[in-house]
């Protein structure tokens, strides 16, 4: 029986962009399970985005639980949340968002300076092909590559949930599965939980569970029974 | 890793943060500039007082026997110990000169070597008994080229003696000499000499075993007005003339003036530096956490805390504060000593007992940069505190897209091109920013005119109005005591190179209203007169009212009085009290003083008709030709203190003037710089918060004129409100800067012309157009893939 990483009861969101009210998530149920791949599916402006970053402690519900381990944020302060993301959480963006004044190598370490229990630098440089690219700006990187030191960076804190936004959504297809490709071994080989939030259908199919949102509601929940490997996926 | 981020951030960005160093780097050179030298000057005058035992009060009499001076201070309680000595001033005979060189003779008792205001000797040898032998004052020394050895022949009452000069000294009551009712020192012409009692007894007979000086020392506890009353009822016997404080004796009065002066200006200049300084700090900051949003909100994801993302941030406002004030503690360590060579060089007698590089300085330089820096790096970055991650990677609501009361005038946007309307909505858009260009234009404009204007009008009418607008004779002859007015007047008009003579008379007084009171000199001067001038503000001659005073504005504000008030005056010279009605109060802008129709002031005093000096003007004017004909007829006679020439006087200024220039130039090179660095920066900001916006447009196919002309509008717009801000400002600046240095002795007057406003604003725009030609070459270096890539 795989053990409960993280649970979401009734979540509702609301927010206040200039003059707009939005309800981004209008009670939202579900659970993440140790390792586990999970793709959280929904078109532009269902709540995924906002369901994730709640899950990832960057933001906090207007209404609802949320429990990591027996961890309860939805309470939590200022002080546990950034404590709950130093040691628990990684996160990975569509673009990117490395800063642009630190090399790759510099980028990674940003992450292993503040953990208690880092993975090495060159080791993820080299797990994510880019050993001999770590002194290299992300102005002097792909887009594919600074993904990829992106995905180090999360990885080198060792944590046990990675949050991926989008993370193929800038890049062409092989680059792409390239990336998935990463995404999926690191959940198999280092028993992360890895959530990737994306409007791709296909990419669904290499989930071990899909959680579809629509409106701000979780519409289905379902577990394939053959997830597809990255190479097989295409779109 | 968020040090190199720092590091880098800030290398991108050099230009701005280099000019905040600047500013930083600025104000510490003043404040540690001028905080040293201060102490250098305060050291060396205590040490000399310390040794040199400098007395804490003087009095000045006819004559009393020097043996009944001792018995003073058994008989008044207070006074620790009280000396008697003869003062005397003499006229140097000089046959090459024209003018009048004086000599103050002040006598030292070589036998009690505990004696008041003895003297250091710092070239050559002391003092002996037995002959007539002088220690001279280090300036009038070096400024009449005399050696040791030299013999000065003196001229009193008609009668010649000879000095032989022993060497040079420093005492405590001859830091600073200059001519009475004059503030500035005339080294080639008035200069002090020690000699002993005994020598000076010889060379005036009629004052011998007798003293017409005293000063005292206070035992400790003791109320010198107590001393000073009980004094006054010893000494009236012996003819007193004056009593007076440490306070009042000039040269500790100047001393204790140029210390001061220069302690408000090591706080004035450094306090709106480096206000400027943390102002921009503060908006750079406040600007670069909302252009780093996603990268805070990013740092936050990762698990950095709210302290740690506000420490980097602070720590770009700190390192700023480490750099300048590192660089400026250490340059302004190293101006102090040259700045205080040219004061104890030039002006002031005093060892030089520097304190050195100290590491206390450095630490308060130090502190004080990191203080005001760090408090405007924290307000400025704050921000950082309320950012939620998730919220930090959004972008920021977009602006109110209403009109704004400039587009709304239909008449003025169609006047206007594409770019002109972009720069006419982003003006109302960003409030915040347009205020911060109008504040930083104001406040550069600020700094060019007021330090031009006091470099420029302030300071040299100050020091010139006086000689220029005021006295304006070829000659003045003082006279030994007064004199009967007409007679005087007449002996002197008979000469055919004299074409006017007026006469003067100078009255000590003391005038009182309700609890405030005041020792002044009371001007009497002819209704018609035309050589000694009461100017109002405008320089419209006013004329000595007979019926009242004219005070100094300086003299109305410590008696706080108004025209309408009457005051008491009292003098040696009246029989009695007079009560006198202030009639008006105008600006003096060198010493303090009333002013009255002279035979006005003859029917107070009582005494008849009398002059204490006549005012010359010659057939040649402008020329030395009547001094020397004065000196010629007049220059031995036992009434004549000394004839002082218009000519000389005005050429000793120019040279005061050469050296004070040299400090007082420096003020609107700053200003320039100031100004510059302010609107670089300013500039800058906001072009860098932009450059999106300006990147997309080159995209487009505008030129780079054209995309820069967007901003350039917006500036020159909000120019014309920062220049008009910037002059109420300038004015606000000078009249507290003004009423801060002002003191007994003189006053600066506030002026800006319109020339100078116009420079002013006409060197605030250079620096705007400057500022634009950077801007215009950043635009050109734009990497339009780069920015447009970039999310931020």
């Amino acid at each position: 029986m795989p053990k409960e990483l993280v649970k979401a009861k009734n979540i509702k969101k609301r927010y206040q962009m200039g003059e707009v009210k939005v309800y981004a998530l209008r009670g939202v149920d579900f659970s993440l399970y140790n390792k586990e791949l999970v793709v959280v599916l929904g078109h532009s402006g269902s709540g995924k985005s906002t369901l994730v970053n709640i899950v990832g402690g960057m933001d906090k519900p207007s209404e609802g639980e949320l429990y990591f381990s027996d961890q309860s944020l939805h309470e939590a302060g200022e002080a546990e949340l950034t404590s709950y993301r130093r040691s628990e959480v990684g996160f990975i963006f569509q673009f990117y968002n490395l800063m642009p004044n630190l090399t790759a190598y510099e980028n990674i370490n940003l992450s292993v300076q503040i953990s208690n229990d880092p993975l090495d630098v060159d080791e993820l440089l080299e797990q994510v092909g880019l050993n001999d690219r770590g002194d290299h700006f992300p102005s002097q990187l792909s887009g594919g590559e600074q993904q990829r030191v992106a995905i180090a960076r999360a990885l080198a804190k060792n944590p046990r949930l990675l949050l991926c936004d989008e993370p193929t959504g800038a890049l062409d297809l092989p680059t792409g599965k390239q990336v998935l490709k990463l995404l999926r071994d690191f959940c198999i080989n280092y028993n992360k939980t890895v959530v990737i939030i994306t409007h791709n259908t296909n990419i669904s199919y290499m989930a071990d569970r899909v959680v579809y949102l629509k409106d701000g509601l979780v519409e289905w929940i379902k577990e394939n029974e053959a997830p597809l490997i990255p190479e097989e996926v295409s779109w | 890793m968020l040090w190199k981020k720092l590091l880098r951030d800030m290398l991108s960005n050099k230009g701005s943060y280099l000019s905040c160093i600047v500013l930083i780097v600025l104000g510490l050179v003043f404040y540690m500039g001028l905080t040293i030298a201060v102490e250098n000057m305060f050291r060396g005058k205590e040490i000399l007082y310390e040794e040199q035992n400098f007395a804490h009060g003087f009095a000045r009499v006819e004559s009393m026997l020097e043996r009944d001076v001792a018995d003073l201070a058994d008989e008044i309680q207070g006074i620790e110990r009280i000396d008697g000595r003869l003062v005397q001033e003499v006229r140097l005979h000089d046959e090459d000169s024209d003018e009048s060189i004086y000599l103050n003779l002040i006598s030292q008792n070589l036998a009690d070597p505990g004696r008041l205001n003895s003297y250091r000797v710092t070239q050559g040898e002391g003092l002996v008994e037995g002959s007539a032998n002088a220690l001279l004052d280090t300036y009038f020394t070096e400024a009449r080229q005399i050696e040791q050895g030299d013999t000065l022949e003196v001229i009193h009452k008609g009668q010649l003696e000879e000095i032989t000069v022993n060497g040079v000294a420093m005492s405590p009551e001859i830091i600073y000499l200059c001519p009475e009712s004059q503030i500035y020192p005339n080294p080639e012409q008035y200069g002090a000499a020690l000699l002993p009692l005994k020598a000076m007894w010889n060379m005036f007979p009629d004052m011998q075993s007798k003293v017409n000086d005293l000063v005292f020392s206070l035992s400790p506890g003791a109320d010198y007005h107590q001393v000073e009353e009980k004094l006054e009822q010893e000494l009236e016997p012996y003819g007193l003339k004056e009593i007076y404080h440490r306070d009042d004796h000039l040269s500790h009065f100047m001393v204790s003036e140029q210390i001061e002066m220069m302690e408000i200006m090591g706080t004035f200049f450094p306090v709106v530096i480096l206000s400027v300084a943390g102002a921009i700090i503060l908006v750079l900051l406040i600007r670069t956490v909302e252009q780093q949003r996603t990268q805070i909100g990013i740092l936050k994801a990762m698990g950095y805390s709210n302290r740690e993302v506000l420490l980097h941030y602070l720590s770009y406002s700190l390192v700023l504060a480490a750099a300048g004030g590192i660089l400026g503690s250490v340059l302004g360590m190293m101006a102090a000593e040259p700045l205080s060579d040219i004061l104890m060089e030039e002006f002031f007698a005093l060892p030089q007992e520097y304190v050195g590089i100290s590491p206390a300085y450095f630490i308060v330089g130090l502190g004080l940069c990191l203080a005001v820096m760090g408090t405007a790096g924290y307000l400025g970055s704050r921000k950082v505190l309320k950012l939620f991650p998730a919220e930090a990677m959004q972008p920021p609501a977009p602006p109110s897209m209403k009109e704004n009361i400039l587009e709304r005038i239909k008449f003025f946007t169609s006047m206007l091109t594409v770019q002109g309307k972009m720069a006419v909505r982003n003006l109302g858009r960003s409030r915040g920013r347009s205020a911060f260009m109008v504040f930083g234009i104001a406040a550069s404009c600020t700094m060019v005119i007021s330090t031009f204007s006091l470099a420029y009008e302030s300071v040299p009418t100050f020091l010139f109005h006086q000689h220029d607008e005021v006295e304006i004779y070829d000659a003045k002859i003082n006279l030994v005591e007064p004199l009967p007015r007409e007679p005087s007047v007449r002996e002197v008009a008979t000469h055919p190179e004299v074409s006017r003579v007026e006469p003067v008379a100078e009255v000590p007084v003391g005038i009182s209203y309700r609890w405030h009171e005041e020792e002044v000199e009371l001007l009497g001067l002819p209704r018609k007169g035309r050589m000694y001038n009461i100017l109002d503000t405008d320089l419209n001659r006013v004329l000595p009212p007979d019926n009242g005073l004219v005070l100094s504005e300086r003299l109305a504000e410590n008696l706080n009085v108004a025209p309408g008030d009457t005051v008491e005056v009292e003098s040696p010279f009246f029989h009695e009290e007079v009560h006198l009605e202030v009639l008006k109060v105008l600006p003096q802008y060198s010493g303090m003083n009333a002013y009255m129709e002279i035979s006005a002031l003859e029917e107070i005093a009582g005494q008849g008709s009398f002059a204490t000096s006549l005012l010359v003007e010659g057939d040649d004017i402008g020329s030395k030709k009547t001094l020397a004909v004065l000196n010629d007829n007049y220059g031995k006679s036992e009434n004549v203190a000394g004839i002082d020439g218009w000519l000389t006087m005005r050429e000793e200024l120019l040279e005061v003037w050469s050296t004070m220039g040299i400090i007082v130039r420096t003020f609107p090179v700053v200003g320039l710089l100031l100004s510059f660095a302010i609107i670089y920066i300013t500039s800058f900001i906001i072009l860098s918060e932009r450059s999106r916006e300006l990147a997309s447009m080159r995209v487009l196919g505008m030129t780079s004129r054209e995309v820069l002309s967007v901003i350039t509008f917006e500036q020159w717009f909000l120019a014309f409100f920062g220049l008009l801000a910037g002059i109420p400002l300038v004015r606000l600046l000078l009249i507290a800067f003004a009423r801060e240095a002002a003191t007994d002795m003189y006053t600066l007057p506030v002026e800006i012309s319109s020339h100078i406003m116009l420079t002013g604003v006409l060197f605030t725009a250079l620096a705007i157009w400057v500022a634009q030609r950077f801007a215009l070459y950043k635009v050109r270096k734009l990497d339009l893939v780069e920015v447009l890539k970039s999310r931020e």
